[in-house]
């Protein structure tokens, strides 16, 4: 699979020598010397996590360019943009990225296997959780099969040398990037693999030892319907792992195919009768679930990486309203993040209080004062603007935090889903799974629990070469140009927590929950151990219910495990506190405009459990 | 394409202030003045085939300049806060008022996020009625658009630079008044909102930073600078005297006084005349011109009306040719072709005339040499794509592309249609604005991009304030304030603002 990227999704096929080894663009020293210098002023002036990853590495990315500057003249290009990529990696930070010229548009290499683990992280187990049937012949590798050695290396020593040169903060989140990143690497983001294939040792389920030799394969899973485009709409509100999200849609294209499949049919029923939900089918997919507890809701969430946030909204709220309302386990498990709106945003209809969402902060530099300043920029970061200008008085390293979903938008629906939310997560919960899970923290929306020590730590809001362009181009700030084929993403507005973590980064920390290992029944047969506990925390919670529609009388409120009702209309009260003597429905006369909003809260023992809207 | 101006030309010529004389206007193939003729003296090489546009008796006087503005708000009608008793104190005390972003942030930011290439036309086309052929204050943009009035704040008057000329609306710190001098220094100019409010408030100490930054030079001019005292105008050297541009309309409405005029003048500051905007100002700068006469008579300030045009040709002109270099606000060899044609009528003298024609006495408006706005006859003299539509009774025409078909002109039904549409039902356009941009992704800076604007004025309190996406839902847009100074205008400005009824006699003006 050489020559130029295809577009077209839906294509497999081996990679070569020209793959792995490629031949890109020679570039003048001239050109190294524009990339150097344009990436060195954004990192310098605008990377806004450049003093914590000094203090937290110990690593200077400046001054390692200027080193690389000295060299520039005396290696090949294959030398410059791997050097260039490994210092860029050396931040550990997934948000900050450089693309060479090597780099093939939609183009996931991948082996036909996943690894995973389970077991306490002091000793764990790794073993071929999926196998792709149509590139492996060997009948004794399948599913649950444990790995030993990879290339000869005993595979926990393998795992750790792919770690050192992996994204993520901590050492958990390294290794969970490494296993994923093991057997799938999304070259439109990464330098391809070194080799064309690697040697597999592994013991059969008769615990014979094995070895099998696989080759790396091109993938091209393609878009799903609905995904993020990097349009103008949404530019500079996303925050996402963007080859995290490539290697879901090409593990998705490789081991559920009739899934992806399903996407072209789905996406041509778009808007039809089948409803917001099947639109976002690549996003988001729900089911009940049976525990020793009883039934709960269960909600994928897959990826926050859509165009729509709206749109996606309504998507989720279709699919919970079908749930059972005794409980709802949300899974963000290697969420890569995507659109903040839509994170931020979600989180409202699992709640019945305000939702406070995630501040963030430039750096304070002068370039970034005068970036926030220009004029053509006041609607996206005027909100900043004032702070930083004071800051190149008072020397304050950072800009206000402010949020980037307004407060506004975030409680503009209201609560739509009244169970109890317990949310489970992993170290490759990323960006905006990171900010999501943040919120449903912060805000007291429910549990978190966490596979591994805390989400991956993606704490920033991302922007692209272009976004960066686009904004710099109104403060009459001009970048250098960069050749064909060199692109970069940048972390540019760090995020921090609200509530009672106000302040508290999420960089490098991310957000901590209940702590649980997976076990191997959870890998045999779909996470049964994990739903289990999952059901545990929910059935401890109170139970309430509220559902309530507008009749000719007035409003029917059916409630349970409530004792008060309020009622506003239009933000007014309306009359008295109702109150409830017994569980069931209830109707409660209302004189109110016809186009007034009605607000329904429902307290238990003084606390509000239950709140929902009516908008005419 | 050459073109050849017949009628009474009124050169506003810097050496012969009160010369008027029949004669002609050579415009070549650049745009720019030739020559200009007393009677029928020989015309320049390279015109014998020029098509001539004669007006008769009719003044042809320099393009009208508006030096101080903000068109992306000229759809909105006049604007006070109900509850407001008293005149504010200065410009930060307005946009705190309770009305403040439901009459003009929202209803704004809707109709530029929604239509933007709509609003410009139709500002565009309320400035050429009134004879404007150049403005300052136009809203950012993310790429080239439509744009058929001079851009003053992005003129690069041939060259490459965008930066001839600095601008800003909003109060700068120190330093950045410190950068803008620098750039003066270099030549540029800046154009700077500055002291605006009553006389001796706290914003008085904005012309004061000025002159410690280094920017009272003959590049800057200076918008409002109505909180000054006599005292404070004696910072500016005489030896660099440069312009202030007065707004007596939109000064009287919101604070109740105005600029000190007489002790800019003393100081040798040469004095322009901006409308400001729709909210707090004249419809363009043929009603201003009436308003700065009202309160000279009312001040005896000594104005005459030569002095008063001056105000919206020569001394504009003078102030911006000393940024680009090039000249603009006089008839004269090498200036830009910027020419605006005066209907003449009775015996007055013609700076009266000038001073009191209004929009029905506007036969036409050249705009570097291209014909934009005027009577059908002259219109159709040069060719080109035009249309119509009736103002006050009247059949006009005027020339500004359709943004989807360049080669052809927008219809004035098309445009409003637009607006109208947005007006209507705000929030569904804002959704569509939203699906546009979500489909696509290249550059902003892109031909083919969606147009965004930025708008320059205040958005009022709160820091997501400018973020039309929380508002949708309460988002309400008055009807389209007409292109003329009409009857509900002039109903507006009575028992409203801070005028003391000064601003009614501007009716008296509009029979």
């Amino acid at each position: 699979m050489t020559g130029a990227p295809r577009r077209r999704a839906g294509r497999m096929s081996v990679l070569g020598t020209k793959d792995v080894s490629p031949e890109v663009v020679k570039l003048s020293w001239a050109e190294r010397l524009d990339i150097l210098d344009g990436l060195s002023l954004l990192l310098d002036q605008i990377y806004v996590h450049l003093p914590l990853k000094r203090s937290l590495y110990g690593f200077d990315i400046i001054r390692a360019l200027a080193s690389l500057r000295q060299q520039s003249t005396s290696i090949n290009d294959v030398e410059f943009h791997r050097g260039l990529t490994t210092l860029i990696n050396r931040l550990r930070d997934a948000h900050t990225q450089y693309r060479g010229p090597w780099t093939k548009e939609g183009v996931v290499a991948s082996l036909p296997f996943l690894v995973e683990a389970f077991g306490p992280r002091e000793n764990p187990t790794y073993f071929v959780s999926k196998v792709d049937g149509r590139s492996v012949k060997d009948k004794y590798f399948t599913e649950g099969v444990e790995i030993t050695h990879w290339n000869g290396i005993p595979f926990a020593r393998a795992l750790e040398l792919h770690a050192d040169v992996e994204t993520g903060g901590r050492p958990d989140s390294r290794r969970a990037r490494a296993l994923e990143s093991l057997t799938f690497r999304a070259l439109e983001y990464a330098p391809p693999p070194n080799e064309e294939w690697v040697v597999v040792d592994y013991v059969d389920h008769w615990r014979r030892k094995r070895s099998i030799r696989l080759q790396w394969e091109g993938l091209e899973p393609g878009k799903a319907p609905n995904a993020g485009r990097k349009s103008l709409a949404m530019r500079f509100k996303r925050s996402i792992h963007l080859e995290a999200e490539a290697v879901r849609r090409a593990k998705k294209y490789r081991f559920n195919r009739d899934l992806w499949r399903a996407e072209g049919e789905t996406a041509r029923r778009r808007g039809g009768r089948r409803g917001p939900a099947a639109a976002f089918a690549d996003f988001l997919s729900a089911r009940t679930v049976t525990t020793t507890h009883g039934k709960f809701g269960y909600l994928r969430i897959w990826s926050f990486d859509v165009e729509d946030d709206q749109a996606f909204i309504d998507a989720a709220t279709q699919l919970v309203e079908r749930l059972p309302d005794r409980g709802l386990i949300i899974d963000i498990r290697s969420n890569p993040g995507g659109l903040i709106w839509a994170a931020e945003r979600l989180l409202q209809i699992f709640t019945p209080n305000t939702v406070q969402p995630t501040k963030f902060a430039l750096r304070s530099t002068g370039t970034t004062a005068e970036m926030a300043s220009a004029p053509f920029n006041r609607e996206e970061l005027g909100a900043w603007a004032e702070s930083l200008a004071t800051a190149q008085n008072t020397g304050e390293p950072y800009s206000a935090h402010i949020p980037i979903t307004s407060p506004e938008q975030c409680n503009d629906l209201g609560q739509r889903y009244g169970g109890p939310i317990v949310v489970v997560c992993d170290a490759n919960t990323y960006s905006s799974g990171d900010i999501f899970a943040a919120g449903i923290v912060d805000n007291g929306i429910g549990s978190l629990v966490c596979i591994g020590d805390a989400t991956g730590a993606g704490g920033a809001n991302v922007w692209s070469a272009q976004d960066l362009a686009d904004a710099l181009r109104p403060a009459k700030i001009a970048l250098p140009r960069f050749p064909k084929g060199v692109d970069f993403t940048m972390a540019i507005r760090r995020a921090v927590r609200a509530g009672p973590s106000d302040g508290a980064l999420i960089e490098d920390s991310g957000v901590a929950g209940q702590h649980y290992d997976m076990t191997g029944t959870d890998i045999a047969h779909g996470n049964k151990d994990l739903i289990e506990q999952c059901a545990t925390i929910l059935a401890a919670q109170p139970r309430t219910r509220m559902n309530v529609k507008r009749v000719t009388s007035g409003i029917e409120v059916e409630t349970a495990g409530l004792d008060q009702l309020d009622v506003f209309a239009a933000g007014h009260p309306v009359g008295r506190p109702y109150r409830v003597g017994r569980d069931g429905k209830h109707t409660l006369k209302l004189r109110a405009k016809k186009s007034a909003m009605i607000e329904i809260v429902g307290f238990a023992q003084g606390i509000v459990r239950q709140r929902r809207r009516i908008v005419p | 394409m050459a073109l050849v101006l017949s009628g009474q030309v009124v050169p506003c010529d810097a050496s012969d202030p009160d010369a008027v004389f029949a004669g002609r206007v050579f415009i070549d193939d650049g745009g720019n003045i030739e020559q200009v003729g007393k009677g029928n003296a020989a015309a320049p090489a390279g015109f014998a085939a020029a098509k001539v546009i004669d007006v008769g008796n009719d003044f042809i006087v320099p393009g009208l300049i508006d030096l101080h503005n903000h068109i992306g708000y000229n759809t909105l009608p006049l604007w006070a806060e109900p509850t407001r008793k008293t005149p504010y104190a200065h410009h930060d005390s307005w946009p705190s008022a309770p009305s403040y972003q439901s009459s003009i942030t929202w209803p704004s930011k809707a109709l530029a996020t929604t239509e933007p290439e709509a609003l410009l036309a139709y500002v565009q086309l309320r400035a050429l009625v009134g004879g404007t052929t150049a403005m300052q204050g136009w809203p950012t943009a993310n790429r080239q658009h439509v744009q058929v009035l001079r851009n003053i704040d992005d003129e690069t008057a041939g060259g490459t630079s965008h930066e001839l000329i600095y601008t800003s609306t909003l109060t700068l710190k120190p330093i950045e008044l410190a950068k803008k001098a620098q750039a003066q220094r270099n030549g540029a100019g800046f154009v700077y909102h500055c002291g605006e409010g009553q006389v001796a408030s706290l914003v008085e100490r904005e012309f004061v930073d000025c002159s410690h930054a280094g920017c009272l030079g003959r590049t800057f001019i200076g918008i409002h600078c109505n909180s000054l005292t006599a005292n404070d105008w004696t910072l500016w050297p005489v030896a660099d005297a440069g312009a202030v541009v007065w707004s007596p309309f939109s000064n009287l409405w919101l604070y109740g006084s105005t600029t000190d005029i007489k002790a800019a003048r003393r100081q040798g500051v040469s004095v322009c005349i901006g409308s400001d905007w729709g909210p707090s100002g004249t419809k363009n700068i043929q009603g201003e011109i009436k308003v700065a006469k009202l309160v000279s008579q009312k001040q005896g300030l000594g104005l005459s009306d030569r002095d008063l045009v001056a105000m919206i040709t020569s001394n504009p002109g003078d102030a911006l040719a000393r940024c680009w270099n090039k000249r603009v606000g006089r008839l004269m060899k090498g200036a830009f072709a910027d020419i605006t044609v005066i209907r003449a009528a009775g015996q007055k003298p013609v700076w009266t005339q000038i001073v009191e024609s209004t929009e029905a006495a506007i036969t036409l408006v050249i705009v570097g040499g291209v014909p934009r706005y005027g009577d059908p006859a002259p219109m159709q003299v040069v060719g080109g794509p035009t249309e119509t539509f009736t103002l006050a009774g009247k059949d006009r025409r005027f020339a500004i592309a359709d943004p989807a078909a360049p080669a052809k002109a927008w219809p004035f039904s098309k445009i409003t249609g637009l607006l109208n549409a947005v007006i209507a039902d705000p929030k569904a356009a804002l959704n569509r604005a939203e699906a546009r941009l979500r489909a696509f992704a290249g550059p902003a800076n892109a031909a083919e991009a969606p147009l965004q604007l930025a708008l320059d004025m205040p958005t009022g309190f709160g820091g997501f304030a400018g973020n039309i996406r929380d508002h949708a839902d309460k988002v309400v847009i008055p009807p389209l304030a007409s292109l003329l100074h009409d009857a509900k205008f002039f109903t507006d400005i009575k028992g409203r603002g801070f005028h003391g009824g000064l601003l009614d006699g501007l009716k008296g003006f509009y029979p």
